[in-house]
Order: C-alpha cells, then structure tokens, then sequence
C-alpha cells in the first residue's frame, strides 16, 4: 500500500494543465497570418464587439484562477492519504449567508456585464443614414451605402443598387431580383471607412455572411431579408468563410470584402459599369450574336475570341457577361441567378467561391487553377452538378468535359475580363 | 431501524412451476443465463444493460471522432471525402448525444434511484426494460444507415432546414436520423414518466423529499426536463419525416415556410437536453465529493434548489442558439440576458462543491479526481459560455471552433468526467469488486491530458476565425498548428478510454483473487451503500426507514455531548446481510423486447417498403396484447404451494400469522 499519494502531483499537474489553456488563448492573439482573427478588429463595429468581449474574457480569467486555484489550494492543502478511524473534520452543513452572498455577488457582476451588453448590443444593430456621393454614368447619385448580398451554394453574390434607396421591401425572391447596376461575386467593393449596410439571404439552404475583421456573422435565410452592416478603417482585402453548414462545400464557400479609396471606389464603379471588353477581332461576331441571337466566329487565331465562343457555347446557359449574353440580348432577359456574373472576371483576385486567387504572386495569371477550375470543378471543390433526377437541383459548377484547346481559349479570354486589379490588391489576397 | 435477525423461513428466488396457473402463457424466470438477461425486468441488469450498450456507442462515436480529427490534422487534406467528412461529423454529434452520454446517465439513474430511496426495483419494470430494448433498436436502426441507408446523416445533429429537406440531402442518412431519433426518443419519454413515479411513490418510509440524496433530486429534475423537451423534438423530427417522405411543406420556403421553424423546435428540445446531460454528471460528484471530504454536502438545500432553478431556467434560454439566424434584436437581447442568469445556479453549485471541500480531509480515489477534475473542467467550459451570452460578442464566436471547444468541456470535462467518477465510485456495489485505483489514477491522468490538449485549442481556433463544421481549411489562416495539436489529444483521449476498457475487463480479473470490498468500500453516506456489494437480486432484506439526509452515515456514526464524531456500528454491523427471503420481485417478461424490435421494422417500411410497416405494426401491436395478457405475476413464483400453510388461496392473507414476512413498507414491487 502506497504510503504518499499522488495529490502533489496531481495539482502540478492540473495547474499545468490550466496554464497550457490560458497560454492558448493568450497565443490567440499573437499568431501571424490570422487572416480571419476575431481579436484584430480593423473597423468600428468589430472593435466595439471586442471591446465588450475583453473585459469580460478578463472577468472569466479571474473566475478561473479563483475558481480553479482554489481547488487546486483545496486539494493541496486539505488531502490526506488514509482515513484514520474518527478523523472527522467539522461536519459543516451551510452557511445561508455565504449562499446568499455567492448568489447576489454573480448576479450582481451578470447585472453589470448586461448593461454594456445591452449598450454594444444596441450599437452593433443601429445603422447610421448616410449618404456617400457616386457618381454613376455621369450623374451624380447619393447613395445610401448598401450592398446586397445573396448566398446560394457555394458562393456568395453582391448586387449595387445606386440610383434608388433598396431595402427588404423592395427585394422579395432571392431569384428574381430588380436588375442590379453592379452584379458581381466573391468579392464585395466598398469604400472604407465608410458603414456599408447589408441585406442578406439565400437562394437555397442557410450560409452565414461573416468577414471577422469588419464584424460579426449574419445568416443568410432563404425566404428572409437579414439586415446587418460592416465597416472599414482603411483600405484592404478582409477574408472572409461561410459560416453556416451549407452542404458539401461549406468549407469552400468563401468572400472578401476589398475595401477601397474613395478615388479607387470611383474608379471601381465605372469599370464595373461598363460591358465586359471584346477581343480584338471578335467585335463582328459579338455584333451578330446580340442581333440575331446566334452567330459564327468562324477560324480565328485570337485565342482569346476563340474563348469567348467558347464561352458562348458552354457557359452561357448559367453565366452572364455584360455585353455578351445580358439582359438585352436577343430580348431575353437572362440572369445569372445560377452561376456568378462573369463581366469582369478578371478584376477580382479570387475565384470559385472566393477560394483560389485568380493571379499569382508576382501577377501573372493563375492559370493552372483556372485551367483545373473548368477542366475538372469536382477535383477543385466538391459540387453537386449532375442531374440526380426526382427533384434534385444540381448546384455548383458542372463537369463539361472541355477539351485542353477549348480551355486554354476560355483562360485568356477569362483574362480579358478585366480591369485586372492594382498589384497591391493582388499581394493583400495571397494567404500562403 | 430493525434488523432481521434470523433469516426467514421461506425460500427467496423462483421454484419450479408445477402448474401453468392461466394455460396458456406463464412469465419467464429470472436465472443467470443470456435470455435471461433479454427478458430482465430488473433495473439493476437494465442499468447494466445500458451502460454496456453506451460504453459500446462511445467506441463508435470516438472513432468517428478520429476520423474527423484526422482529416482535420493538416490542412487540405484529403483523407475523407467532403461528404463522407459530413456524414462522420454528423453522426459523432448524434451518436454521442443520444447513444452514449444520455444512456450512460440512465444507467446511472436506473442503478441507483431504487437503490438510493429505499425501494426495490421502479414502479413500472416492464416498462423499465421497454425503455432499454427501445433505445437499442433505435441506436441500431440509426447506424444501419451506415449499411442500408447509403450512408450516415450529413446534415449535421442539429440538422437545420432546408438543407435537411429532399433536395438538399437525398440520401435516406437523414430519413434514418429522423426516425431513430424519434424511436430512441420514445424510450427516454417512457424513463422519465417511470422515474418520476419511482421517486414520488416509492420511497422509504421516512424519505421525505429532502432527505433523498443529491444525485436523486439531480435524476429527478433530469426526468422532468426529459419529459417535456422529447416531445418538442419529436414534433419536430416529425415534420421533418413528413416533408422528406410525405411532400408536406412545413420546412419549405418555396411554399412560405420559415426554415427557423425547425431552429425554434430543435432547440427548444436542444437546450434542456444539455442540462439533461449534465444534471447527471452534477448529481454523482454531489455524492462523491462529500463521501472522500468526509463532510456532508454544503448547503444541500441550495443544491436542491439550484438544481431545480437550472431545470426551470433553461426553458428560457434556446434562442441564444440562433443569436444571428435573424431573430430581430429584441428577442436576442432578451435571450442574451437570460443566458447570463442562468450562470448563476450553476456557480452556486460549483461554489457548493468548494464549500464542501473546504475544510475537509480529502482523499483523493480515482472518484474523487474524477469529481474535482469535473469541477475544473466544468469551469472552463461554463465561463467559455457565459463569453457566449454576449450576443455582440457571439457574432464572432458562434458557428466557430470556440463553442466547439465550450461544449466540449462541458459535455466531456463536465458530463463525462463525471460519469467516469460515478463508475469508478459505484462499480464495486454493481460488481462486487473495486477498479484497480492504481490504473484508474493513470486513467484520469491521461483523460485529463488528452482532453485539454484536444479541446483547449479549439478556443484558440475559434477566436482565430475557423467555422465549424468544416471538412478541411486552407494553409495561409494559421489553423494549422493548434489543428496538429488537437488531433494528438484526440488519440491521447482514445488510450484513455482504451486504458479503461482495459481497466475494467484486468480489474475483474484481479478480483477473483481479492477479498470482496463488502457493502461499504469508501465509507459512503446514502442507503445503496448499507446493502452486500454485488447488489442482492432483491436490494433491501427490509425496506429501511429512513431518518435523516446521509441516512447511511447516520447509521455508523453518530454525534458524542461535545459534537464529535463516534462510531455507533461498523459497516459489517449495520449493513443489511442479503439473505432476507420471501420477497416478491416483479416477473422478467419477453414483451418489452417484441414491442421494441416492431419500431425499427416500421422504420424501414417507411423509408423502404410500406408492407414492412404492417410487419413491424403487428409485431408491436402484438406485443402490447400480449403484455396486457400476460399475468401480472405468477403467484407460484417465489415459492411453492403450501408455504403459506395450509394457504390454498395465496391472496387471502387472513391466516397469515405465523408466516414470517418482511417488515416495513410494502416490499414487493409493482408490476407494470
């Protein structure tokens, strides 16, 4: 029969144990290339949000040591290894007042904690009316600054209404939206330092908008139009993840937000306003497509006007570029409600649901992922894009079983589509 | 208290039937072998029963746990595909919900609560074993999917809509979930109601309400909470099974439903299911930590209370859940406040356990480092919450890897922990030997090592930004490291339940070897300590009346003049002997097993082939007739004819005198 008991090293053991979880959470806020950070807000709203959470994780901290450390105190100083025969000690039963005392005094601290939560709460759900002034083909329009933002498998969609004031009201079906002035995908323009207003939701199942750094998350709910907000300090790329389980490729359903100069903005808003550029020698071709609703390229040694015939042929049916296959094309109205709007493709640094960068390192075009993007989308990122027959919806972008000359085409015609961004924006999206 | 002091004059246990008293059907008889054990109705094989079974489901959670931290080890693996990673993760969270931590409390609850009020078995056993044969069939019928479902759910336990509907998720993995679910539900619903009548009817004579010990009141407010939160869910797997198999259109926003709908009754059920989790756990280090303090429990009223304050309060607080799903501010303000109050009972609680420990001689068994470690770790988790109710703040946290870590700490680092502590504590009454302590502390050690290496990063993830429920991540976010880590805890928690296993099965070896531990191994304080360890087939020679809290205690010692402590019996003394005879014990039966193994057959019929419902339905039905048939209890069971005398009517008990019979209250138990 062991003689000394192991509770010495039970409590070494144990305040080790506590040590390694606070070191941990200290370690949170130091770790590099922390991209999605929760600690390091970088707008207004963020930092209230952090400012509620810091004294409190201090509150908790305290509660653990006391807490933790008195059972650790307790344990040392209390053990014994045997029972000796009547070795009782005093038979305590309670002590009301100390009850008493140690239910007021957490409630008390609870009490205090729900004032400044009600004060942030209120603060994180007020929107301010604002006004920013753009200007849009010319006019001059205050625009309240709001984005929409939709969500459907597995990829986020951000309209830009500027000549009239949106909201919930007017948006109904996520499906048949008003036209929008700017539609685009994966990466939402704003201008920093500015509150930017949100009005979120779903074609399809719940996603969950979240860009750490500007704000905490909203969940976009088919069928409902969530109000919420964000703002910037300055100008950057924030990342961002879905953050609602949404099916096979919730972990690849991603955003960033590049917020930008009010200059940059502007000059943002015009290039987006504009249809997408035409290769040279495709401007006939284009010509007669959008007249008689079908046209030939005929040989041509651009690859990129190859590319777009390409595009014409096969990705039309889902995806729209301004200028080629938009609303008034062939009098149809045609949206991409299906697959992201692809008129300047080229002028955002990621792709696929916000998850590969569309240029390397030193601004080359990423081609070898844009190329296995469309060879093979299943390999890239899990899709549901077959038929599966008795109600179910394809989602996510199909396999078409492209050749490699028909892809290389479809990569610099993609390349086209541009304004391709500054080289500044371009380094900020790299995270490996 | 009185003391049977010669043993009876009739033979305990069941004769030999010489005659079939109705013709046509007579009860089975309780023996040793396995159909015996099918056809049990006693709660202590039931208890047994269920706690094998969950020990088995927590193997097969763990491993899907593995698999989960392993594909999750580095970043963009491949090592399980994003669907099969979905439907890994989904059933680890149901698996370990419903068919490991709340069977394993059962066990606990239908062991003890006879034991630990006085009485010899609940007071419905057949419905008592229903509960059990139900539970399995729907704990197998749920993983069969595995096999013929095409896989396990992928919705996630929580399993939100639409992405729970047809379109979203075709598979039958969540036709599968919503029925086992809802046929496992049945068998906690069916618990609680028998609980609650054992607990208000069939005490001691003398055990008023307060005087049964915590871990009873724990059981007790358990059982209330189970009873009005299964029905929400299964309202709600309902609708869901409708929508998926019947075209309804209570999820479906294309026809105006609100998916929140689904959000709002699941966790309505989801958030008393969590302090049906833990309220177990509380219960059992409420008995251990005073036992190895050598103090009664500090402030037992207030643990009472604040026990029963948890279970009212936590009706109040689901939505804190859904605190971004766009509820409108108003109602997250309202559920944020009441989040943070509910810290309060569970503080006191903690503060109780302290209190209790403060100025004791504590002697630190493999139970009660168990019961202190399940203080701390609960802690941790708990404080981890009370950051969760600041619903600005959850904006950040929710849907990421921080509330994975909160609930981990509570469900694992509170609820299991506890539980380990209540096997160590309990196994000698259950088994008649002890687990080896020496190997026990090494089990604990590792449990705690491997728990917070697996679980206290995930603060850090979560803080840092990764979601949940995510199959891989990408290099550049910097989850990569404490990612590693967390995988290695995870392996570490499975040698720690592989070294218990272990423990277990070497332990019962040894112990063939070892004196028997007697009725009183740790010098405990309530009633089930006073009887033989293994527990006697009939618990109590006599039903004991009962005096004080810590009835036991009060029984070996007692307070001099000057309020010391002196001995006024040893255990041995004390103790009842086990071999009172002559009393009646409830009759097994085989029909709580028909009955159940008719749901999962109409489980499948719905999702496979309707003809298979009728199948199932008649085998149910069947088995209802058959139960009510059945004779309530064999009157020749126990003893032959001419025990009585000359008694050639065993229900007339006019001529009774002179028989000996047990004293005290009514000691057969009722039969239902």
């Amino acid at each position: 029969m062991r003689k000394h008991n192991v509770s010495e090293v039970t409590t070494s053991r144990r305040s080790l144990t506590g040590l390694v979880v606070l070191l941990g959470l200290a370690l949170a806020g130091c770790a590099e290339d922390a991209e999605l950070d929760t600690l390091k807000p970088q707008s207004d709203v963020a930092r209230d949000i952090d400012g509620l959470l810091d004294p409190v994780m201090a509150v908790a901290g305290v509660v653990f040591v006391i807490i933790c450390g008195g059972v650790l105190l307790i344990s040392l100083k209390n053990r014994v290894s045997e029972y000796e025969e009547l070795d009782f000690p005093e038979q305590t039963h309670g002590n009301n007042t100390l009850e008493v005392a140690w239910t007021a005094v957490p409630a008390i601290i609870m009490a205090l904690i729900a004032v400044a939560t009600v004060v942030v709460h209120l603060s994180v759900n007020d929107t301010e009316a604002n006004a920013y002034s753009v200007d849009v083909a010319g006019e001059t329009e205050s625009w309240e600054p709001v984005v929409v933002v939709v969500g459907q498998q597995w990829w986020w969609e951000y309209r830009y209404y500027f000549s009239e004031d949106i909201t919930e009201d007017d948006l109904g079906d996520p499906r048949d939206l008003p036209p929008a002035d700017i539609v685009t995908s994966g990466q939402m323009a704003i201008p920093a330092g500015e509150e930017i207003e949100l009005i979120i939701s779903s074609r399809d199942v719940i996603h969950s908008h979240w860009i750490p750094a500007l704000n905490g998350k909203r969940d976009a709910r088919p069928g409902f139009w969530a109000p919420w907000k964000l703002d910037s300090d300055e100008p950057g790329v924030y990342f961002g993840q879905c953050t609602e389980f949404c099916g096979v490729s919730h972990s690849r359903m991603r955003m960033q937000v590049v917020a930008m100069t009010d200059a940059d903005f502007q000059e943002w808003v015009d290039q987006q306003m504009q249809p997408a550029a035409i290769p040279a020698g495709a401007e006939d071709y284009v010509a007669e497509l959008r007249a008689e609703g079908t046209a030939s390229l005929g040989d041509s040694d651009s690859s990129a006007a190859r590319g777009l015939e390409a595009f014409v042929s096969n990705c039309s049916s889902c995806h729209l570029i301004n200028g080629v296959n938009d609303l008034t094309y062939n009098g149809a109205t045609v949206e991409s409600g299906s697959a992201p709007d692809l008129t300047h493709f080229a002028s955002r640094t990621t792709f696929a649901g916000g998850i590969y960068n569309t240029y390397n390192r030193d601004g080359s075009l990423n081609r070898d992922e844009l190329s296995a993007w469309i060879r093979d989308p299943n390999e890239m990122k899990g899709n549901v894009a077959d038929n599966l027959g008795d109600g179910v919806a394809p989602r996510g972008m199909p396999n078409l079983g492209l050749g490699e000359r028909t892809i290389s085409d479809l990569v610099a015609y993609l390349e086209t589509l541009g304004p391709k961004p500054s080289d500044e924006v371009i380094a900020q999206t790299e995270v490996d | 208290m009185a003391i049977i002091e010669e043993p009876l004059a009739l033979e305990s246990g069941q004769a030999d039937i010489a005659e079939r008293p109705l013709g046509v059907m007579t009860r089975p008889q309780e023996g040793n072998g396995w159909r015996d054990w099918l056809s049990s109705v006693d709660h202590k094989r039931i208890g047994i029963m269920y706690g094998v079974a969950a020990m088995f489901f927590f193997i097969v959670g763990g491993i899907e746990a593995l698999l989960i931290r392993t594909q999750l080890a580095f970043p963009e693996q491949g090592f399980l595909s994003p669907q099969l990673y979905n439907e890994i993760y989904t059933m680890h969270g149901v698996t370990m919900v419903f068919l490991f931590i709340m069977p394993l409390a059962a066990a606990f609850a239908n062991y003890l609560i006879p034991l630990q009020i006085g009485a010899r078995d609940v007071a419905f056993p057949r419905l008592n074993a229903l509960s059990f044969w139900i539970w399995i069939s729907g704990a197998i019928f749920l993983n069969s999917s595995w096999l013929v479902g095409g896989g396990g759910a992928d919705c996630g336990w929580f399993c939100y809509s639409p992405n729970s509907g047809v379109i979203f998720s075709p598979s039958h993995g969540v036709d599968f979930y919503a029925i086992g679910l809802l046929i496992a539900g049945i068998a906690s619903l069916v618990s609680s109601v028998n609980l609650i009548v054992t607990v208000l009817n069939m005490r001691a004579p003398g055990m008023t309400l307060f005087r049964m010990p915590v871990l009873t009141w724990m059981l007790l407010v358990t059982q209330f909470l189970l009873a009005f939160a299964l029905p929400v869910i299964t309202v709600a797997l309902f609708l869901l099974l409708f929508d998926r198999v019947f075209d309804s259109q209570f999820f479906d926003p294309e026809a105006g439903a609100d998916p929140l709908l689904w959000q709002h009754l699941f966790w309505i059920f989801g958030h008393p299911e969590v302090y049906i989790i833990i309220l177990p756990s509380f219960g059992i280090i409420s008995e251990i930590i005073p036992t190895f303090s050598r103090k009664p429990i500090f402030g037992y009223s207030f643990m009472v209370f604040s026990g029963i304050a948890i279970g009212f309060m936590g009706w109040g607080v689901w939505a804190h859940h859904m605190f971004v799903s766009g509820i409108g501010p108003i109602s997250v303000l309202a559920f944020s406040l009441s989040t943070m109050f509910i810290a309060v009972p569970t503080g006191v609680k903690i503060l109780n356990w302290l209190a209790t420990m403060w100025g004791g001689k504590l002697r630190f068994t493999t139970a009660m480092l168990f019961a202190v470690g399940t203080v701390g770790m609960f802690t941790i988790g708990g404080l981890s919450g009370v950051t969760h109710a600041l619903a600005p703040a959850d904006t950040q946290q929710t849907d990421t890897y921080y509330i994975v870590a909160h609930f981990h700490y509570v469900i694992f680092g509170g609820g299991v922990m506890g539980l380990m502590a209540g096997a160590y504590f309990w196994w000698p009454k259950i088994f008649g030997h002890m687990l080896n302590e020496a190997r026990g502390k090494i089990h604990f050690w590792i449990s705690m090592v491997g728990l917070n290496l697996t679980f206290g990063p995930m603060h850090v993830l979560g803080l840092q930004g990764m979601s949940r429920r995510i199959d891989t991540y990408s290099e550049g976010f910097g989850f990569a490291f404490w990612n590693l880590m967390a995988t290695i805890g995870a392996y570490i928690i499975a040698i720690s339940v592989a070294y218990f296993i272990y423990n277990a099965f070497r332990s019962r070896k040894e112990a063939v070897d070892l004196p028997n531990p007697g009725p009183d191994p740790w010098d405990a304080r309530s009633l089930e300590w006073s009887i033989p360890s293994p527990t006697p087939a009939h618990n109590f020679d006599e039903i004991p009346t009962v005096e004080s809290q810590d009835e036991w205690w009060h029984r070996k010692y007692a307070f001099d003049e000057n309020n010391n402590v002196i001995r006024i019996a040893t255990p041995e003394e004390a103790a009842q002997k086990g071999d009172g005879e002559g009393v009646h014990l409830p009759s097994p039966s085989f029909w709580p097993l028909v009955l159940a193994v008719g749901l999962p057959l109409i489980g499948y019929g719905i999702i496979f082939n309707l003809w298979l419902c009728v199948l199932g339905g008649l085998l149910t039905a069947g088995a209802i007739y058959s139960w009510a048939l059945e004779p309530v209890d064999d009157p020749n069971a126990g003893h032959g004819h001419g025990d009585h005398g000359d008694d050639d009517d065993p229900d007339d008990h006019s001529d009774d005198e002179g028989d000996a019979v047990a004293v005290g209250a009514d000691d057969s138990a009722g039969d239902a």
